[in-house]
């Protein structure tokens, strides 16, 4: 993000919200005082310069822009506090659904009600209703994925039943500042309670009403650095994630289609075609536009559906997104040529160009990095004939690929207790005394959910204690796929400095780039190691288990050292070693 | 009760009598609205607690209920006058029509003072005033609730003697009744945040911050309670409160030069909106005569007591500085005063404007009665804003258009309305 001395005065960038006009052409407004937080300044940031930046005609048969959008200011999120005397409770140890349902009880401040009245009375289209907190605001430690996002359908045709809607989404959100895990993400950041405030960002949701549910086609997140470079690719030519659907896939970390915008014809390495047909996503998030759901205005998705490719397929909606397995011959044709099994290579974007998806993202990519003065993340959604390419979030990246020497005797040593594989960030982290590891032997994928209660529990331990430790886990954390491995939330391990994930099986457990979890790997530091199933690798289970426990739990154990480890990554070259403390028995 | 006026009812009359010629009304739809359509006297015996009966006189007016069932107050005042109760009808005719509620006006009144009853005796007149009316006022017809002097408790039991009457729960009868025993949310809240609904949206037109404004009110009772509260929420400040003194019999004027504070007056005031003289005294508020919240230098001066407030004789008190008076009360402006006020430009929002914020809170109230379904604060009070903000941009564009003021404006659209509503009908 621009520095603070250059970012422009919050009144030439927002109006104040009018009535009557809510759409992409209108100002960005804010409702209520008080600052718009961090995604909504990041989006008001580039507006101006996207448009200048793509007004050359590179890409006329491609609408370019940002979602019309409202922001609740910081103003508003104090004043609701304040009426409802939530301050109390905020500081209250409650469990998220607890703390959720007392906010739901409060009412919103009235000076926001005739706007929100005003726009869903106008407004008959779904809507995201998103956190965007001071914090969020930071270049370090900037929180993604922390607080919650909520779609509704927006649909009814009673408009108090939209007003409903909307009003229980901002209390949504707003409660879910003060959820267990964002408490402990801000502990674990250094951040007081105090610091934080919520200003709300609703915008109107990118995507085409099909029978029963709301989508767009394509949801994209995209890096201007690759921390996995495979092949000839290289860091800085970036990195692309792409879903059928909503973009809570990607940043959920589900299974999406990531490659390098240098090359957009190569596939992620898959191995096979039918491991493609395996590993490719299968599923996708839409908005509910059907059946009323289950009441529950304290659950994230609930007015969201999951469906399938065959869903898709029959909204049409997968013409651009597809390629098509010929059973016989064993190969994938791009795009819906004949019936059969299809697969999301979106191979008609990225091979054939029709539309130039990958040029228009390359060029958004490098406006944003002018505006923020550094490489940037950004979100975006894209739906067809008509073309609309739309911009929803912008957020820097934290840089660092600096270099750390390692002595190659320390990667295969008596002192090494992890090497092999990749490493992300860089530098050398001691003083680590604590060790959470899930025991190889009793490990199993179907427990995951239940792991992931566990490790939150002990992380909240950790975190109390102002204990920072190491964390070896089977398989992927921060999945939303429990079958991959443990679907945890970064907040729900944000104690942990070191992270090592040690592939289980043939289960893939390379870090989706896109996804929240890793922007927060990157963002704080983290030393991440990834060690694949086969190739060179080390990991000292013998020495762990041999190591007395503070607390043994049915998926974890805890141990607790005498002396601290050593933790080395080189940025460079992505190698990184952790060592067990000096003169430390074997 | 009195038939004599003060000229109150002869000045809505002529009020209305401008806005027919304006519109080109024929004399029949003249004739009509120009006086109620019907009016209810009548005597309210009552047995008091000593023993004795007393004979009180009340009167039910419903003016014009083209659009609608009457929806209309009960005020108990000792000096009540029929010609104020037909004054009040006919503009609450308007003011239903200008905030575009299906409903019709009426008004209604006993002459009392409920300061020299009993709650006991209170009770009994409440009961009696629903026995005299109960014929002619019920949810399909006209609709009385809470006005000067009458409080939720009155609305409950006039509820209950109406329902003991009828032999069935009728929520929707009467407005103004406690929430949980059939009030709407944010009822308490809706006269004084209409009020300043109307005042922020002309703020905007003025192109003036409130954090930049000053405000000095005249009542203290829940409508200018409210409008307080919201007002210091928009950042403006209050400098003085005037209020009835129930000891001396007087008005007083309550001033703090760095602005009053709200939750410390609240808590020194009656359920009448009586301020507790020696203990504001006590607060270091400055003592100062009923009238003088008039003359203080301040962007807004909001009367929201009694009608004939600010008048040909007083206006020349009121500062240079004075940009808008939203009438919170019903005619507290004089014509003549409103005539200066205007040359001076100040922004006078009309009392069926200003104030109607209490009638489309009662509206709700009814439609939730009739439903039997309650909406939670915040449905309310949105729904109230956006309605009183469209009522005031209808009414400012009118005003723009045509070159008139607001309060023309507002009568413009509302007796094309009503008129158009009779014509509709085919009475007229």
């Amino acid at each position: 993000m621009m520095a603070e001395d250059r970012r422009p005065p919050l009144s030439t960038v927002f109006a104040e919200f009018s009535r009557g006009r809510f759409d992409s052409q209108a100002p960005l407004s804010i409702i209520g005082g008080g600052e718009p937080g961090g995604k909504a300044r990041g989006l008001a940031g580039v507006r101006a310069a996207l448009e200048a930046c793509l007004s050359r005609g590179r890409f006329p048969q491609i609408a370019v822009d940002i979602p019309a959008l409202a922001v609740l200011g910081t103003a508003v999120f104090d004043e609701f506090l304040a009426d409802n005397a939530l301050e109390e409770t905020a500081a209250q140890d409650l469990a998220d659904e607890r703390m959720a349902s007392a906010f739901q009880r409060c009412d919103l401040p009235f000076s926001i009600l005739g706007d929100l009245r005003a726009l869903v009375n106008e407004v008959r289209s779904p809507l995201a209703v998103r956190s965007s907190s001071l914090l969020e605001d930071a270049r370090v430690s900037p929180f993604a994925g922390v607080y919650s996002t909520k779609m509704i359908p927006n649909a009814a045709y009673d408009a108090d039943a939209r007003f409903r809607e909307l009003t229980q989404a901002i209390k949504f959100v707003y409660a879910s500042t003060f959820s267990r895990l964002a408490k402990d993400y801000r502990a674990a950041t250094g951040h007081a309670e105090g610091e934080e405030k919520m200003a709300v960002i609703i915008q109107e949701l990118v995507g085409q009403r099909y029978p029963g549910r709301f989508y767009p086609e394509l949801s994209g997140v995209a890096r201007s650095i690759n921390h996995y470079p495979t092949g000839p690719a290289h860091p800085a030519d970036g990195v692309v994630s792409l879903a059928l659907g909503l973009g809570k896939t990607i940043v959920d970390g589900g299974r999406c289609w990531t490659y390098s915008p240098a090359a957009p014809q190569v596939s992620p390495p898959f191995g096979s075609v039918e491991g493609l047909l395996k590993e490719s996503q299968i599923e996708f998030w839409a908005v509910n536009m059907g059946e009323p759901p289950a009441y529950d205005p304290t659950r994230e998705t609930e007015y969201l559906v999951r469906e399938n490719l065959a869903s898709a397929e029959r909204d049409g909606s997968l013409r651009y997104l597809a390629s098509t397995y010929n059973r016989l011959s064993g190969r994938l044709s791009i795009g819906l040529p004949f019936a059969g099994p299809r697969a999301l290579t979106f191979a008609p974007l990225l091979a054939l160009g029709e539309p130039p998806l990958n040029d228009l993202v390359v060029d958004v990519l490098k406006c944003c990095e002018a505006e923020l003065d550094g490489p940037v993340e950004i979100e975006f959604a894209m739906t067809f004939d008509p073309h609309h390419f739309r911009l929803l979030q912008v957020r820097p990246m934290p840089g660092g690929r600096g270099q750390t020497p390692i002595d190659p005797q320390e990667m295969d040593g008596v002192r090494t207790l992890v090497a092999g594989g990749t490493a992300l960030g860089n530098g050398v982290l001691e003083g680590l005394t604590d060790i959470v590891y899930t025991v190889p032997e009793t490990f199993n994928l179907q427990n995951t959910v239940d792991m992931a209660t566990e490790l939150e529990r002990l992380n909240r331990r950790l975190v109390e204690s102002g204990r920072p430790y190491l964390l070896i886990v089977l398989g992927r954390l921060g999945t939303t796929d429990p079958w991959l491995g443990i679907p945890i939330r970064w907040a729900g391990i944000s104690g942990a400095r070191v992270v090592v994930e040690v592939a289980q099986d043939n289960a893939r457990v390379e870090l989706s780039q896109g996804s929240h979890f890793f922007h927060n790997v990157m963002s704080l530091g983290v030393k991440y190691f990834n060690l694949p199933f086969t190739g060179s690798r080390t990991i000292d289970w013998n020495w762990l288990g041999a190591q007395p426990a503070v607390e043994e739990t049915r998926h974890f154990r805890h141990v607790r050292l005498s002396r601290p480890l050593v933790a080395k990554v080189d940025g460079l070259t992505s190698q990184g070693v952790v060592l067990k403390p000096a003169e430390s028995p074997a | 009760m009195t038939t004599k006026t003060y000229g109150f009812f002869e000045e809505t009359q002529h009020q209305f009598d401008r806005v027919a010629e304006r519109l080109g009304l024929d004399q029949a739809a003249r004739d009509l609205l120009r006086h109620p359509m019907r009016e209810f006297h009548f005597s309210v015996p009552v047995r008091m607690d000593d023993g004795t009966v007393r004979v009180f006189r009340g009167s039910r007016v419903q003016h014009n209920d083209a659009r609608g069932p009457g929806r209309g107050g009960i005020r108990f005042h000792p000096m009540e006058a029929a010609d104020n109760i037909r004054a009040l009808a006919m503009l609450m005719t308007w003011k239903c029509a200008v905030a575009d509620l299906p409903l019709g006006g009426s008004m209604g009144g006993l002459a009392c003072d409920p300061h020299d009853l009993t709650a006991s005796e209170l009770e009994r007149v409440c009961r009696g005033w629903v026995r005299q009316t109960a014929k002619v006022i019920g949810p399909d017809w006209d609709i009385p609730g809470p006005d000067l002097m009458t409080n939720p408790q009155q609305m409950l039991w006039m509820l209950d003697e109406y329902e003991s009457l009828r032999g069935a729960r009728s929520p929707g009868f009467i407005t103004g009744k406690p929430v949980g025993l059939g009030g709407s949310q944010g009822r308490k809240e809706a006269g004084g945040y209409g009020v300043m609904i109307t005042v922020r949206e002309a703020l905007k037109d003025l192109g003036i911050e409130p954090r930049d404004t000053w405000a000095s009110v005249q009542g203290f009772g829940n409508v200018a309670q409210h409008a307080i509260e919201l007002y210091l929420k928009m950042g403006g400040r209050v400098l003085s409160v005037a209020c009835w003194d129930p000891v001396d019999r007087v008005s007083y004027t309550y001033r703090k030069r760095e602005g009053i504070d709200l939750e410390a007056l609240r808590s020194i005031t009656n359920p009448l909106g009586e301020i507790d003289q020696p203990k504001a005294v006590e607060m270091g508020y400055e003592r100062l005569p009923g009238e003088a919240w008039l003359s203080q230098d301040v962007q807004i001066l909001l009367p929201a007591a009694l009608e004939r407030q600010i008048t040909l004789q007083n206006v020349g008190q009121i500062s240079e500085q004075v940009r808008i008076v939203p009438e919170a009360a019903d005619a507290p402006t004089t014509p003549e005063a409103e005539a200066a006020l205007v040359e001076r430009r100040v922004t006078v929002i009309p009392d069926l404007l200003a104030n109607a914020g209490g009638s489309v809170c009662s509206y709700f109230e009814q439609v939730q009665g009739s439903m039997n379904y309650y909406w939670r604060r915040d449905e309310v009070l949105g729904k109230l804003d956006v309605h009183m903000t469209d009522a005031y941009m209808a009414v400012r564009q009118v005003a723009r258009e045509q070159e008139l003021t607001l309060r023309d404006a507002a009568y413009a659209i509302a007796v094309s309305r009503v008129a158009q509503a009779c014509q509709e009908r085919g009475w007229i």
